[in-house]
């Protein structure tokens, strides 16, 4: 026994001392690649090779046995938690983050593609598979483009008008969230020929397009899917609404340039397809320069932020807490789009939403004194180590930072309600006046001789939230309102904040975050509809906002009317007057602004991505080189080392 | 000294083996039974956090209820719970844990066979590894004393009480980032795919090093910490006394004292094995190392019913199992537990 246990303790030894060489360089992992290519061509071997990887792995059919060089390789971290689960365009089920993100703002395209592209940086939109720009007709209540002659699926055939029509009409047959999601405002998409697809919008009792711009917004947001392939997938699936967006579509047919090469619990890999149509002239005139685009599964966002230093990550997608370190203490060859703070774009606004029926929060006075005390500087220090704009540098309404939206409402009309935070001499001034204080000596308001008592929560381990939350009830303190903190988990707390039928529960959801929406073609109409609309209020499982439940006929509205207002004066004045009632109301207060993407990119290997005056004509936005007008960004990196 | 006879020790085995049979089976009812009961009491509706994933933005309230509706009549989260009780038995008697909430459309069989490969390739080696040194290190220093016992027992007492992430985040540190040892994460190189090259091989040892040992040195301290007291023990017992007497060799009383010392630490190996499938979550975490650990936690996290109940079933049954086999050739080893069964 003894000499088995000495024999296993040196085995064991012998393995970490032999392992204690430095890990593997990009270079000695190139040689190795050189040497599995030669083994390939001994057909036995390979043989062999199919056999041991199907023990221990799960492997795609058609596996293959060398790796991918690292020179030809974009690696991407932030987007695949977990192992992906399909690769069906009409599921949202897929978790297979690279390559399917149908409805997004900026759509995903490296796999499946829109007719149009929208670009966050000017607040265009660009075609892809569509030839030249759209256009609607003259009462605004039809939308016709067509399909570029060049355009292919990757067996061959070509993308027609039909493939864009069958497209909708299987959505709506199959009640997919697209086709829940825009059937209120979509009648139905027709080919008039091979070439050319009308889209035709619902209209109201006065004949009116019920909202253009969710009509405009689905041609750059959802994906053409192929007809024939379609076909296959009903017959497989026998016309079971279910089982049609359950099935995992391995044999999917799509018209970008990459498809699935590799994948397993570790990471997925997507090859180029070197037949992609977009090389015609007609598109991009090329293919993409990155033959492969990769993206190692890490578990948390440390794990990320370690593989983005070390260059086994060229462009980073995650949160990567004190970005800056990167480059000014450790000298490494990481940049983000901004040289200086806030790093990148914002996008959408973290909000604090008030349950407007707890004691005193139907106080406007206190709503305010809260919302003015917090100090939002430490906030965007603390949980956003700075990747946020601060609110002097971008005074808050229900607008993103970007440009395009900042133009669209009139900052001097609005400019005395807006509030940059820490001013507790003016929130103690404001309860004071609204005749709520302490009466008992205890140190905290009352209202109605009830003691001003609150919960301000945010979902258990959303790091950068807690963060903002305990910020928030620290404000609290100097203002004579107490505020305590509470984590649920995230299965809990979404169940109360989305249950939106009911009241908000009169314990622990005073003061809650959630999300808003981030940039896209119908924004920043969209954002301020989920912000404030009532319509809302009563829906049993509400994911689209309002969850404070706060109700203004005046703002219901307006968000009617803005979809059909063309004239952009009107326009501005309506959404002026939104953020004169949204910061006169308070229903809810903003914490941060959050990029839509975060994008951090490490030059080791590839240069030439997107930073703010790059040249680009239009401009190339900062979003994983993988979403809408950002995906030229894969047409315009070239190698450090070629 | 108690004198039994062939038959009357055979009848009583089988006594002791029916009673422990029959103890093995009523814990599994119940056990089985907790497995499906607890999880869905936890707070939260899983069904929701689906609906979450495939309607978000969604503004049309009854598409959002019939997508919810949808999926609830397809998980069954809508009928009574008794009735998905004996749904869920009919099934597992089948081998068919249903889909994994978390990850629809995947199966839980799915999940977890893609998964568990690689927390069993971790975990395995591990326990044994560390428990092997562990006892040996331990018998070692009851036996040497002096200067090694002195070193031993703090280092021991030292790591075994470090928690995993700890160790597991020192590791990484000084062997991953300081110093460039090992890679920090990922079960084989970031570049690479599954294949039969030396170069992937090597890769894959180099990846397991930082998350095995950061399992295995804990696991020393805590079985080197006990073997040593239950050495001492058995080495200052009488028969070992009279064996010295009698001028019996000392590696034959090493032998003896090595027999019976090792018995409580082979019911903790047992215990060990059993619950391996649970996962290392936090070597898992921190070297992005795929497994099941990471899985579960998620299952739990996003109240997957049907994959934690999956899990904690092949817990159950493997930690049951160990027993009952550790507890079967109890009886035949150890003679003390023979005769108490016989009396």
């Amino acid at each position: 026994m003894r000499k088995s246990i000495l024999f296993l303790n040196l085995l064991v030894v012998l393995g970490l001392v032999a392992a204690c060489g430095p890990a593997p360089t990009p270079e000695v992992v190139e040689k190795v690649v050189k040497e599995t290519v030669v083994v390939e061509k001994e057909v036995v071997v390979t043989k062999e090779v199919e056999k041991v990887v199907e023990v221990t792995v799960e492997v795609p059919a058609e596996a293959p046995t060398a790796a991918y060089p690292r020179n030809e390789t974009l690696y991407s971290n932030g987007q695949q938690w977990g192992p992906l689960v399909g690769w069906n365009p009409y599921s949202t089920a897929n978790n297979n983050a690279m390559a399917i993100a149908n409805d997004q703002d900026s759509a995903r395209v490296i796999m499946f593609e829109t007719p149009y592209l929208y670009n966050m940086l000017d607040g265009k939109v660009y075609p892809l598979l569509a030839d030249g720009d759209y256009t609607w007709n003259d009462d605004r209540t039809e939308i016709t483009f067509k399909i570029k002659e060049a355009a292919k699926w990757s067996d061959g055939t070509p993308v027609t008008a039909e493939d864009v029509a069958y497209t909708w009409a299987s959505h709506v047959k199959y009640n997919t969230s697209i086709g829940v999601g825009y059937k209120d405002y979509i009648e139905n998409i027709e080919a008039v020929d091979a070439q050319t697809v009308v889209v035709k919008a619902k209209l109201d009792e006065n004949g009116k397009a019920v909202n253009p711009l969710m009509v405009a917004a689905y041609v750059a947001k959802c994906y053409v899917i192929q007809k024939a392939w379609t076909e296959t997938l009903e017959e497989r699936t026998g016309g079971d609404a279910t089982e049609f967006v359950a099935d995992t579509a391995e044999d999917v047919v799509y018209s970008g340039p990459y498809h699935g090469f590799f994948w397993d619990d570790t990471k997925v890999v997507y090859i180029r397809d070197d037949n992609y149509w977009g090389q015609d002239a007609s598109m991009w005139g090329k293919l993409p320069v990155p033959k492969y685009l990769a993206h190692t599964i890490f578990k948390d966002n440390a794990a990320g932020s370690v593989a983005l230093a070390k260059g086994e990550v060229d462009v980073s997608q995650q949160f990567n807490s004190n970005i800056q370190l990167l480059w000014e203490s450790y000298g490494l060859p990481i940049s983000t789009y901004l040289p200086e703070p806030p790093y990148g774009i914002g996008a959408s606004l973290p909000t604090a939403f008030y349950n407007l029926n707890s004691h005193g929060l139907d106080q406007v006075a206190v709503r305010k004194a809260i919302a003015i005390a917090v100090d939002y500087p430490t906030i965007i220090a603390n949980a956003m180590t700075n990747q946020s704009a601060t609110f002097e540098q971008v005074p808050r309404s229900l607008m993103n930072p970007t440009p395009g939206e900042q133009e669209m409402y009139d900052h001097d009309a609005v400019a005395d309600l807006q509030w940059a935070g820490n001013d507790i001499e003016g929130a103690n001034a404001l309860l004071d006046d609204a005749g709520i204080v302490d009466t008992d000596g205890d140190g905290w308001r009352e209202y109605n001789g009830q003691k001003l008592s609150y919960v301000a929560t945010c979902p258990n381990g959303w790091s950068d939230w807690q963060a903002a939350i305990e910020v928030v009830a620290a404000a609290g303190k100097e203002i004579g309102i107490e505020i305590t903190t509470n984590y649920p988990e995230w299965s809990v707390y979404q169940t109360v904040v989305t249950k939106s039928d009911a009241p908000l529960p009169e314990e622990g959801y005073d003061i809650f975050m959630m999300w808003s929406q981030g940039a896209g073609p119908t924004m920043p109409w969209q954002r301020i509809r989920c912000m404030l609309s009532s319509e809302f209020v009563g829906m049993a499982g509400n994911w689209s906002g309002n969850w404070g439940q706060y109700s203004n006929p005046d703002v219901d509205a307006l968000i009617q009317a803005i979809p059909g207002e063309t004239d952009p004066d009107k326009l501005k004045e309506m959404y002026t007057e939104l953020v004169r009632i949204y910061l006169t109301d308070i229903p809810s207060f903003t914490l941060m602004y959050r990029p839509q993407s975060f994008h951090a990119v490490n030059e080791t290997v590839w240069t030439g991505f997107p930073h703010e005056g790059d040249g680009t004509d239009p401009p190339v936005p900062p979003l994983n080189c993988t979403d809408g007008w950002s995906i030229a960004c894969l047409y315009n990196i070239t190698l450090v080392n070629p | 000294m108690i004198i039994i006879t062939g038959g009357a020790a055979l009848k009583g085995y089988l006594k002791y083996f029916l009673n422990k049979l029959l103890w093995f089976l009523v814990t599994f009812v119940f056990a089985f039974i907790l497995n499906f009961t607890l999880p869905r009491l936890m707070p939260g509706d899983p069904v929701r956090a689906i609906v979450s994933r495939l309607a978000q933005g969604l503004s049309d309230a009854t598409g959002v209820q019939a997508i919810y509706e949808q999926y609830t009549e397809l998980f069954g989260t809508n009928k009574p719970i008794i009735e998905q009780f004996f749904i869920y038995v009919r099934n597992v008697v089948r081998g068919d844990f249903g889909f994994s909430f978390s990850m629809y459309p995947r199966t839980v069989a799915d999940v977890l066979k893609s998964a568990i490969w690689w927390t069993l390739a971790l975990q395995f080696p591990a326990i044994i590894v560390g428990w092997l040194i562990g006892n040996t290190l331990g018998a070692l220093a009851a036996y040497l004393k002096g200067g090694f016992d002195k070193v031993l027992m703090p280092v021991s007492i030292f790591i075994s009480n470090f928690p995993v992430f700890g160790m597991a985040v020192i590791m990484l540190v000084i062997f991953g980032v300081v110093l460039e040892w090992f890679p920090t994460s990922g079960g084989y190189g970031f570049d690479m795919i599954p294949n039969s090259s030396w170069a992937f091989i090597w890769s894959v040892i180099v990846h397991y090093q930082l998350p095995f040992w950061s399992i295995v040195l804990i696991a020393i301290g805590g079985q080197a910490i006990g073997m040593r007291s239950m050495s001492i023990y058995e080495l200052n017992a009488d028969y070992v006394k009279y064996a010295r007497f009698m001028g019996i060799k000392d590696r034959k009383i090493v032998g003896y004292v090595f027999r019976n010392a090792v018995l409580p630490q082979i019911t903790g190996l047992a215990l060990a094995i059993g619950t391996m499938v649970g996962g290392a979550l936090f070597a898992e975490i921190i070297f992005s190392y795929p497994g099941l650990g990471y899985t579960l936690y998620n299952g739990v996290m996003g109240g997957d019913y049907p994959l934690i109940s999956a899990v904690t079933l092949i817990i159950t049954v493997m930690v049951l199992s160990a027993n009952f086999i550790i507890e079967i050739l109890y009886g035949i080893i150890d003679p003390r537990i023979k005769a108490a069964q016989a009396d």
